[in-house]
């Protein structure tokens, strides 16, 4: 009988070590493998925890980042926007143009341009969300006939032709350092900083985790559902074409085909970071995280000197068990 | 700012309602001959000066020729529709710019069923259809690249090649001339060598990732195209490190790699998108009209006509040089602006 | 079928431990128990759904381990489960025959066989129902018959039936159980697990009884009584499951004059004084719980006047209401009251952050005292209040949305079936409640679809019928009989149900 008993409780907690394990696995898991993964290549490679590398990947992920972190307000309240890497470029061409000797008028303020361009980011994001919440419409399609509207703008605006010689002072954005560290890092790190409290410190960042867990139930408790679908893609837009603007100080040019399919990284760094698709669940740091994550992918690749195919097909397998981990976080 | 976009309006109008034109075979002789420009995408720089060199051919600016442009998208099978609609309406003759030196045989097919003739330009086609083809060769820009930075490192050291992408015709034929010069240097090395498709944000951060891992090794970047050694050049000066001690060379010679040239940052080839479009347009209209045809292109003045009867002309690559750079900027400016 | 030794330990609970069970044919076994006594986790060892520890079941004397559901429909178990899963886009028919659609020479579809056999199995219930209708045309109470007969097409020999009585009116109730009756007759075996005392009483033959995991009792139904049942339940003895002594104050607290809006409701008047627990009664889709939606804005009424306290209000959004004093605990709270994905902190504060917070932030300290606060009053069970909501039980997860409407302390309080699906421990919690909080001067509605439970607690009671109100009587007049016969008048053709 005593055998019995201590048998018993032995196959009990062998049980409840697995469960525990199964959790964090599953709320860490992707932690884990970042921290694996950084592991490995720093073993691999001798190169890649140098600090200029570091800076690299921060300075290579940083468009990403910002697309995923808009990205991130859209998904949490159950939506997607499919349009970023448009209004990417669309955000990049108009500050390039007023920021450049080549194109139009005169150089204005380098302020200016960019206010511009941040300006066009969120007009083009305003009307995403225009006919996705005042005419219900659903965002998927709303956002894919921007995809092709905003690039078809971009290249009637800018003719079809890069926007070359850009005033130095513009290309401060992408190209100078504080400190060490580039100012596209510092704009990421600035901008993570003011979602994640705009997210978990304000009554809005609880009203956009209550639109995309139940939005009639936020509607019953006095939330303005509306106005609050229509803001995330606002702020998506906004995103976008902060990122579009680093992304030409960083390539001293406005390029119309910039940011073609960047939509795909930045909804795989979110689903990465363990965001639900449906909305409602999702933290801004398994973002960042996961935008991490495929930044280092493709600078350990290309340190180690791997083809550019393997990547693609590591990055789609790391989404995949991602998903995978949240359908075991859900039925838990 | 305002003349280009409504500019771009009025050409986005045309090519929108110009494919849907009722048409029909031509009844006069004065009228206008109708030739279609079928080219893979209006997204590139260098397509959209090959596009706006056509229209300003002489016959084009005196309406004897009226030319209609079709934007492949980067699609074969769009081009492969197009094709069928140019059938229908019956032009007189189509330029040929094909996505893939592989993926435009079936159009050019579509064509010659109705004793259409193509020329093609810019991009070869596999196809014994094809009337003529007036192109520059890319196995000899891609060595004439390699060469211009073997010979700036004094014929040793180590080079990074930045390729195009993989699969795509000017991908594989600039390669063959990059390892063709490279063959005459045993003492240089390559580290590696690594597709930015194109792409100068791509190159950009597979040149910095290449920086951190060959520490002051890297001597060379060869681009198969300017975008790319433009994108090696800014991960250079980004990462604190003077231009000067590397040598870089692109292909295309779009207007950013001529400021780049004048400064001396880099090398470039020009190819000459006034040459393959007009010189084309001449080669299809010595086909339809016959020997009385007089060409316009300045291009003959370097290679001969021949009455537009060869099967294939190959327009000379033009290396971009700090004498004739501020020329060529000169002539940019009149084909970009309008 | 015989249940012998079950066990089932989830991390940190035992679930089920060590029961015995024996289902006969011919016979109606009632399973009672507060939830998270056990009863679900031992429908979904039955069904295959999760894996036993230990323990064995027979089934004819033959030991069985099913891996999957489909398995144990197979073997002649099929359950009704509360939890309705219709996929709203699909007929009846092709509902009802999910996953085993008869095929003409295994290609495609015999859309009509099904069709003809779906019409069979529902007349057989004494239901006249088109089984070409998309499951999303149908009532709560229809989708609930329709998933019946999907169980009983399954031709199983042992029934298990889910608090089969939850989301439907008395009146389909009582047809429900006449046909639990039917098959018991046809010698099936029928596990039936349910909350409701006065069902359980008037069609088992066996009850027994779940508490923490345990089987505590099994009786025959004619040797027990109903007090005895709800004790060995909750483990204590319940004095009184309703309670209520609220005082009705002279005030006026609320008073509509004519309020309609489209087909849903139209000319409805009432007047509910402070300290008045007032009730409405009527069948699903009578128009009672849009009358709440108007008045709480979350659907304006088209023409008629609100006032509350005498004074005019115009409630074109739900913020207005709130911003009157007005609060709305809603029918479904799945469907409309919670967020099912956030914390029982994030829910309970989802309606007060303007209180809670200085400019846009949170003051976080001030929320979780506020949170903390109201959830003791309902002695809301929760591991933390970073709890997910969805992992809570019913009758915790209404507290919630009770908490999170009383945090705002509103002097009008609107309540839309507030004990469907809970436990009676926690109803009586809730009842206790409602008399309390009227006593402090405040007004409720009720709308309940249980008579007893509306009678108990309203002073006075309107009908709803057909969008109308009928008829209002008081506490003393009322009668369950009446209040049917007034609910069910003129009620228009296309309801099959009251037909």
């Amino acid at each position: 009988m005593p055998e019995n008993h201590s048998a018993r409780r032995s196959e009990q907690s062998f049980a409840g070590g697995r469960h525990t394990l199964a959790r964090l696995l599953s709320e860490y898991g992707i932690l884990l493998a970042f921290l694996v993964l950084v592991v490995v290549l720093s073993f691999a490679s001798e190169y890649f925890l140098r600090a200029d590398n570091i800076i690299n990947i921060l300075r290579q992920t940083s468009i990403n980042a910002l697309l995923a972190i808009g990205m991130t307000f859209v998904i949490l309240t159950g939506g997607i926007d499919l349009s970023v890497g448009s209004v990417l470029a669309f955000g990049g061409i108009v500050a390039a143009s007023l920021a450049s000797e080549a194109f139009g008028g005169g150089v204005v303020h380098p302020l200016v341009a960019l206010a511009a361009g941040l300006g066009g980011g969120v007009l083009l994001g305003a009307i995403n969300g225009l006919f996705i919440a005042k005419w219900r419409m659903p965002a998927f399609v709303v956002t894919l006939g921007m995809l092709s509207m905003g690039r078809g703008f971009t290249f009637i605006y800018s003719d079809g032709m890069p926007v070359p010689r850009i005033d130095e002072r513009f290309l401060v954005i992408g190209q100078g350092t504080f400190l060490g560290i580039p100012f596209p890092v510092l704009i990421l790190a600035f901008v993570f900083l003011v979602s994640w409290v705009i997210l978990y410190k304000t009554r809005y960042g609880r009203y956009v985790y209550a639109v995309g867990g139940n939005e009639k139930s936020a509607q019953v408790s006095g939330v303005n559902t509306r106005w609050i679908i229509f803001s995330v893609y606002a702020i998506s837009g906004f995103c976008a074409a902060l990122a579009g603007i680093i992304l030409t100080a960083r390539t001293t040019a406005g390029l119309p085909q910039a940011g073609q399919a960047y939509e795909l990284d930045a909804i795989a760094a979110v689903v990465i970071g363990g965001t639900s698709l449906s909305g409602g669940r999702g933290t801004l740091t398994g973002t960042l995280i996961g935008a991490l994550l495929i930044g280092v992918i493709g600078n350990g690749l290309d340190l180690l000197g791997v083809s550019s195919y393997y990547q693609q097909v590591i990055k789609g397998a790391i989404i995949i068990v991602a998903v995978l981990l949240d359908s075991f976080r859900k039925r838990d | 700012m305002k003349k280009i976009l409504t500019m771009g309006l009025a050409s986005l109008a045309t090519a929108l309602i110009l494919p849907f034109a009722p048409g029909g075979p031509r009844a006069e002789a004065d009228e206008p001959y109708k030739i279609g420009a079928a080219v893979y995408g209006l997204k590139a720089e260098y397509m959209r000066l090959w596009t706006t060199a056509l229209e300003r051919h002489p016959d084009v600016v005196s309406g004897m020729v009226d030319v209609t442009v079709f934007d492949g998208r980067y699609d074969a099978s769009v081009q492969q529709s197009q094709f069928e609609t140019m059938a229908t309406q019956g032009f007189d003759g189509i330029i040929f710019v094909p996505i893939d030196i592989e993926a435009g045989a079936a159009a050019v097919a579509t064509a010659s069923m109705r004793d259409i003739p193509v020329v093609g330009s810019n991009t070869r086609v596999n196809s014994n259809q094809l009337a003529s083809y007036v192109g520059s060769n890319d196995v000899k820009s891609g060595r004439m690249e390699a060469e211009s930075v073997l010979e700036c490192m004094d014929g040793e050291g180590n080079v990074v090649i930045i390729e195009g992408p993989i699969g795509q015709s000017a991908q594989i034929e600039r390669r063959k001339g990059n390892l063709e010069a490279l063959e005459q240097y045993p003492a240089v090395e390559i580290l590696e060598m690594k597709t930015a498709n194109w792409s100068r944000a791509e190159a950009l951060a597979l040149m910095e990732n290449w920086l951190s891992a060959y520490p002051d090794q890297i001597d060379g970047v060869i681009g198969q195209n300017d975008e790319m050694a433009l994108g090696a050049i800014q991960a250079i000066e980004q990462a604190g490190l003077d231009v000067e001690d590397f040598c870089i060379a692109g292909i295309d010679g779009v207007t950013d790699a001529m400021l780049a040239v004048k400064e001396d940052k880099m090398v470039s080839i020009l190819q000459d998108a006034t040459a393959q479009a007009q010189g084309a347009l001449d080669v299809l209209m010595a086909r339809i009209v016959g020997p009385d045809y007089q060409p316009k292109a300045t291009v003959w003045e370097e290679i001969p006509f021949d009455g537009g009867s060869e099967a294939v002309y190959n327009v000379p690559w033009v290396p971009i040089t700090e004498q004739n750079v501020d020329a060529l900027l000169e002539e940019r400016e009149k084909l970009t602006t309008r | 079928m015989e249940i012998r030794d079950l066990t089932k330990r989830f991390p940190g609970v035992l679930a089920l431990d060590a029961v015995n069970l024996c289902l006969e044919r011919g016979s109606v076994h009632a399973i009672c128990g507060e939830n998270g006594a056990g009863k679900s986790t031992l429908m979904n060892l039955l069904m295959g759904i999760d894996s036993r520890d230990r323990g064995e079941i027979l089934i004819d004397g033959r030991p069985v381990q099913f891996v999957n559901p489909k398995q144990a429909l197979a073997a002649g178990i099929s359950i009704i489960e509360q939890e309705l899963n219709p996929v709203p886009e699909m007929t009846v028919a092709e509902n009802m025959f999910l996953g085993r659609e008869s095929t003409r020479f295994g290609l495609w579809v015999d859309a009509r066989a099904a069709q003809e056999k779906a019409r069979q199995i529902l007349a057989s219930l004494g239901i006249e129902l088109n089984p070409r209708l998309k499951m999303k045309e149908l009532s709560l109470a229809q989708i609930q018959l329709v998933e019946i007969g999907k169980a009983l097409s399954y031709d199983s020999e042992i029934l298990i039936m889910d608090e089969p009585t939850s989301a439907i009116a008395e009146k389909d109730a009582d047809r429900l159980l006449d046909l639990v009756k039917s098959l018991r007759d046809q010698g099936k075996g029928i596990l039936y697990v349910s909350h409701r005392m006065n069902e359980i009483f008037r069609v088992a033959d066996t009850i027994t009884v779940f508490r923490d995991g345990r089987c505590v009792s099994t009786q025959l139904a004619s040797e027990t009584n109903r007090p005895e049942v709800v004790s060995l339940m909750i483990g204590r003895k319940l004095e009184d499951e309703y309670t209520k002594n609220n005082r009705i104050q002279p005030e006026v607290a609320l008073s509509v004059r004519g309020l309609s809006r489209g087909d849903d409701f139209h000319d409805i008047s009432l007047e509910v004084h402070a300290g008045e627990i007032y009730g409405i009664f009527g069948l699903m889709g009578s128009g009672r719980s849009e009358f709440f939606d108007a008045l709480f804005g979350v659907e304006p009424a088209d023409e008629g006047e609100i006032c509350l306290f005498g004074d005019r209000c115009e409630h074109r959004r739900p913020k207005d209401a709130m911003a009157n004093g007005m609060a709305l605990v809603t029918e479904d709270r799945k469907k409309s009251g919670l967020v099912l994905s956030s914390s029982v902190r994030d829910n309970v504060a989802l309606p007060n952050l303007r209180q809670l917070s200085c400019g846009p932030l949170i003051l976080e300290g001030r929320e979780k005292d506020a949170v903390q606060r109201i959830t003791d009053r309902f002695r809301l069970k929760t591991p933390s209040l970073r709890q997910i909501v969805s992992r809570l039980s019913g009758g915790n997860q209404q507290k919630v949305v009770l908490a999170k409407w009383l945090l705002r302390s509103p002097r009008i309080l609107l309540l839309d079936e507030p004990t469907r699906g809970i436990d009676i421990g926690a109803k009586g919690e809730i009842y206790s409640f409602m008399s309390e909080y009227a006593n402090e001067g405040h007004a409720i509605l009720l709308i309940s679809s249980e008579l007893p439970e509306i009678i108990a607690m309203s002073d006075r009671i309107l009908v709803f019928s057909n969008g109308r109100a009928v008829g209002e009587c008081s506490q003393a007049e009322a009668r369950q009989e009446e209040l049917l016969r007034l609910a069910s008048l003129s009620v228009h053709e296309g309801e099959v149900l009251h037909a």
